[in-house]
């Protein structure tokens, strides 16, 4: 009897933290370059915005709250925002899942488990150097494409969404 | 059909292409085969140092790096390396930190005769404080390296435009090591084999305009 009473309370005080807890932030889902370019042949008409970057890339921290903005402006339309961090598989645990969590960020979120980059960078975009943070919008329906290889300022993605973004006639 | 205002489309074009222009890098930068320009650049001891300071080299291994970005520091070890086998080869390692220290404060001057302190460097670590080296050979990224090859005239031309090897995270799990096999072809007077490879690294801070 105080057994079960005691697994109760337990179970009471569980639930109770649960509900304290701030929003659930996003999972990250581990994936290899086959995904991503999976991920870039989708055929929706859905505006796609894709943008690298790590933990330990400043100007991508940066930009990051103007991505997770249009996650939120835009969760009912068909723009989706995926973030791919370039961080070591080695550091998802230590450093993307708390930093993911500390933020709780809302968008997509994949971590691209590739170490030779020479490998796959040519097949996504030649014009891409490596640096990051990068930024891919696609829309493959529509064949709508744009790269760039720096970091955005607010207004400047927000143009870009606005320009992109599906509008159904 | 409406009558459209064309003043207003105009401005929307100018607009248009002004978000173009600055999303598209630079790619006037140095193509592998070009001819590199000398520079004269400050380096950790307080001399200015330049390509044709180096007389009895084949060539520089000019590598883009510096204090602030993680994969630039993750493979200052293998820089070090690199420089010790190679520069009695005739290759020498040459660094060169092409970041703003306003936009990136732990990348001034100080900050590198530091680090090249502590990490005892034993190559020049150059600063590019105009940024202007930097733009003319289209570094976008630490770290990058040039593998530049002298000619008989004195001049350099670039051979090598990329990364050290495959895995930035772990040198013990390196597979292809790009640079050293771009070396040993210069070094053996063959051509390049594979002469451009990339690799993810750190966005080069410019100066705010």
């Amino acid at each position: 009897m105080i057994k079960k009473i005691k697994l109760l309370a337990a179970t009471a005080i569980l639930l109770f933290t649960c509900a304290a807890l701030p929003a659930t932030a996003q999972e990250v889902d581990v994936i290899k370059f086959k995904e991503l370019e999976k991920l870039r042949q989708l055929p929706h008409d859905t505006l796609y915005v894709v943008n690298f970057w790590a933990t330990w890339c400043k100007p991508c921290i940066q930009e990051m709250p103007y991505f997770e903005a249009v996650t939120k402006q835009y969760k009912d339309q068909p723009v989706r925002v995926i973030l791919v961090s370039m961080d070591a598989v080695e550091d998802l645990e230590k450093r993307v899942k708390p930093f993911v969590q500390k933020r709780s960020l809302k968008s997509r979120l994949l971590l691209l488990d590739e170490t030779d980059a020479n490998t796959w960078i040519d097949k996504l975009e030649p014009r891409w150097s490596g640096a990051i943070p990068a930024t891919l919008l696609f829309n493959n329906h529509r064949k709508q494409y744009f790269f760039a290889e720096k970091e955005l300022k607010e207004e400047e993605l927000q143009a870009l969404i606005n320009k992109y973004k599906p509008v159904k006639k | 059909m409406k009558k459209v205002n064309l003043s207003f489309l105009y401005l929307a074009c100018l607009l248009l292409a002004g978000v173009l222009v600055s999303a598209v890098p630079a790619e006037d930068g140095y193509q592998v085969g070009d001819k590199a320009r000398d520079f004269k650049l400050k380096n950790i001891d307080g001399k200015m140092l330049s390509m044709s300071d180096f007389k009895d080299v084949k060539g520089i291994i000019v590598t883009f790096t510096c204090n602030s970005c993680p994969y630039a520091v993750g493979y200052e070890d293998r820089l070090i390396e690199l420089h010790n086998k190679y520069a009695p080869q005739g290759y020498p390692v040459v660094a060169i930190n092409p970041n703003d220290k306003t936009k990136s404060p732990a990348d001034s001057f100080d900050k590198m005769q530091e680090r090249a302190k502590d990490k005892k460097f034993p190559f020049p670590y150059l600063y590019d404080e105009t940024q202007e080296i930097t733009k003319t050979y289209g570094a976008t990224r630490t770290p990058q390296l040039y593998v530049v090859q002298k000619q008989k005239d004195g001049s350099f031309k670039v051979a090598y435009i990329g990364a050290i090897d495959d895995n930035s995270r772990d040198a013990s799990k390196v597979e292809k090591k790009y640079a050293e096999a771009a070396l040993d072809e210069l070094v053996k007077g063959k051509p390049v084999t594979q002469n451009s490879t990339k690799a993810i690294g750190c966005t080069i801070k410019w100066r705010e305009a």
